[in-house]
């Protein structure tokens, strides 16, 4: 699989590199592990006429930590963060989604901008150009069909990244800049919602940092994530979940976050409102986890079916709620 | 598309290439170099058969674009034996009967070899762990795992 024709752009430092992405707009994709962009082109799903390369640009890796929060830079590698103690003791359920993104060579080049700003993927559109030449073109390409749903009137591509959902529950922003100015948002706000297009970021912007803020009190959170294989798989349902406790044992705040169930992170507000102020029993458990259902959408457009990824959602969340919960029990004697 | 000139440190070698800015470094290394131990399979980073080192750590060669990797260490499995020495890991592989058709080798040696360079005595779960992105469609797993432990332990005493 032969990469179609492109020039590298080389910047040495973000202001230049700003430039060149405002300069070349809309014609110019940036890569920074390499991971997605490369293989996208080699399938012919993306054939952009720059790329922008960050490995000049100094100072946009790394972690580090200051007033209440956590900086990661955008271009930080997954193994730097699942090697990071740092991360590992105030984060864990960012470090544990490191941990299970693809297989150690990947982590090795992957990037945390970089799978946070994956696009959505469906077992009909990631395909060689020969498989998608025999098919209609659906929305993802332009056309006005969808293949894994039939009659459907939109996208169905799911969202697989396992970084958002894990960051999103602690409520982690992002920064973008452009030439002249620069804002920071939060992870869950990057989304279109549309499976189209999954990610709102201007063709000008570049993601420069990951801002997570470092919870107060007592606090756990984990991460679980289903796939056939132990290794090198995109997520089929994860669930993040984030909680904070106080000496009483009864939880004060929580948030659990479903990956890979749509086209965006799931924020599954009923679930924390359940669990919240209070101990939870297994009965109140099973209703957080239950709650995971009603936002899920999919489809059969992974390597397995709908009906079992929706079960499969409530069997996640429960995992990682009582992972969490374990972890603050356990830390904190509550 | 214009050629470029691109310098690669590849074994301790330094090459100086003109190309286009479109190829990754496994077909720099395969059609270009004639460095043909590391091999292609999925060309999509889902297998492994293309690890390469870089700067010691294990790599997808088939989703690296060369432009990427100027001035960094390349490792390929040609650079790991000295002369007529193969590496330890080479021997621990043979000796353990570790090959079958031989096609994942390069790449389960590579990454083998690496752990143990920043781990000298993994667990067996390490082990695993460090080897999951390597495919053996051989399923020959537990003469790998064996091979690699066998200077775990050796690493132990």
């Amino acid at each position: 699989m032969r990469l179609p024709p492109f020039e590298v752009l080389e910047p040495a430092t973000l202001k230049n590199a700003l430039s060149m992405l405002e300069k070349h707009k809309g014609k110019v994709k940036v890569i920074a592990g390499g991971i997605e962009i490369v293989g996208l082109m080699k399938l012919g799903l993306s054939a952009p006429p720059y790329i922008l390369s960050l490995r000049k640009i100094k100072n946009l890796q790394g972690i580090k930590k200051n007033e209440g929060q956590v900086i990661i830079r955008s271009n930080t590698t997954l193994r730097e963060i699942i090697e990071s103690s740092l991360i590992n003791d105030l984060f864990k359920g960012i470090s544990q989604a490191a941990n299970l993104v693809a297989a150690p060579p990947i982590q090795n080049r992957a990037t945390i901008g970089g799978n946070i700003l994956q696009n959505s993927r469906c077992m009909y559109h990631n395909q060689s150009e020969l498989f998608r030449n025999g098919l209609k073109p659906c929305y993802k390409t332009g056309g006005d069909m969808c293949r894994a749903v039939k009659g459907g009137n939109r996208c169905f591509s799911v969202y697989q990244s396992d970084m958002a959902p894990a960051l999103i529950s602690f409520n982690a922003k992002a920064r973008l800049e452009k030439t002249g100015s620069s804002r920071t948002i939060l992870i869950s706000d990057l989304f279109t919602g549309k499976g189209e297009n999954p990610i709102s970021i201007g063709e000008n912007e570049l993601l420069t940092d990951i801002i997570i803020p470092i919870p107060k009190g007592q606090y756990s959170s984990a991460y679980e994530k289903l796939r056939i294989r132990k290794s090198l798989e995109y997520p089929l349902m994860s669930s993040a979940v984030f909680m904070s406790g106080n000496k009483n044992g009864e939880i004060i705040d929580a948030c659990i976050v479903l990956g890979a169930a749509g086209s965006y992170p799931k924020i599954i507000d009923r679930a924390s409102k359940v669990l919240k102020e209070k101990k939870p029993s297994d009965k109140d458990i099973e209703e957080a986890s239950r709650a995971a259902l009603q936002q899920v959408e999919v489809a059969d457009n992974l390597p397995v079916p709908a009906s079992y990824r929706r079960k499969m959602a409530i069997i996640y969340t429960k995992r990682a709620i009582q992972k969490a919960l374990k972890d603050l029990r356990k830390d904190r004697q509550l | 598309m214009k050629k470029i000139m691109l310098t690669l440190k590849i074994n301790g070698d330094k090459y100086e290439i003109i190309t286009y800015p479109n190829r990754t470094l496994l077909e720099i290394l395969r059609d270009d170099l004639l460095l043909t131990g590391t091999k292609e399979s999925c060309g999509e980073g889902a297998c492994g058969t293309c690890t390469v080192l870089l700067d010691g750590l294990p790599v997808r060669s088939c989703l690296l674009l060369a432009t990427e990797v100027k001035n960094k260490e390349i490792t390929t499995i040609e650079g790991l034996a000295k002369g007529e020495k193969l590496d330890p890991v080479q021997e621990s592989f043979i000796e353990h009967h570790a090959i079958q058709c031989g096609f994942c080798s390069p790449g389960m040696i590579l990454t083998a070899h690496s752990l143990l360079n920043h781990n000298p005595a993994p667990t067996e779960e390490e082990i695993r762990f460090a080897i999951s992105g390597n495919v053996c469609r051989c399923t020959g797993y537990a003469k790998i795992v064996e091979a690699i432990q066998a200077l775990s332990n050796r690493g132990r005493e």
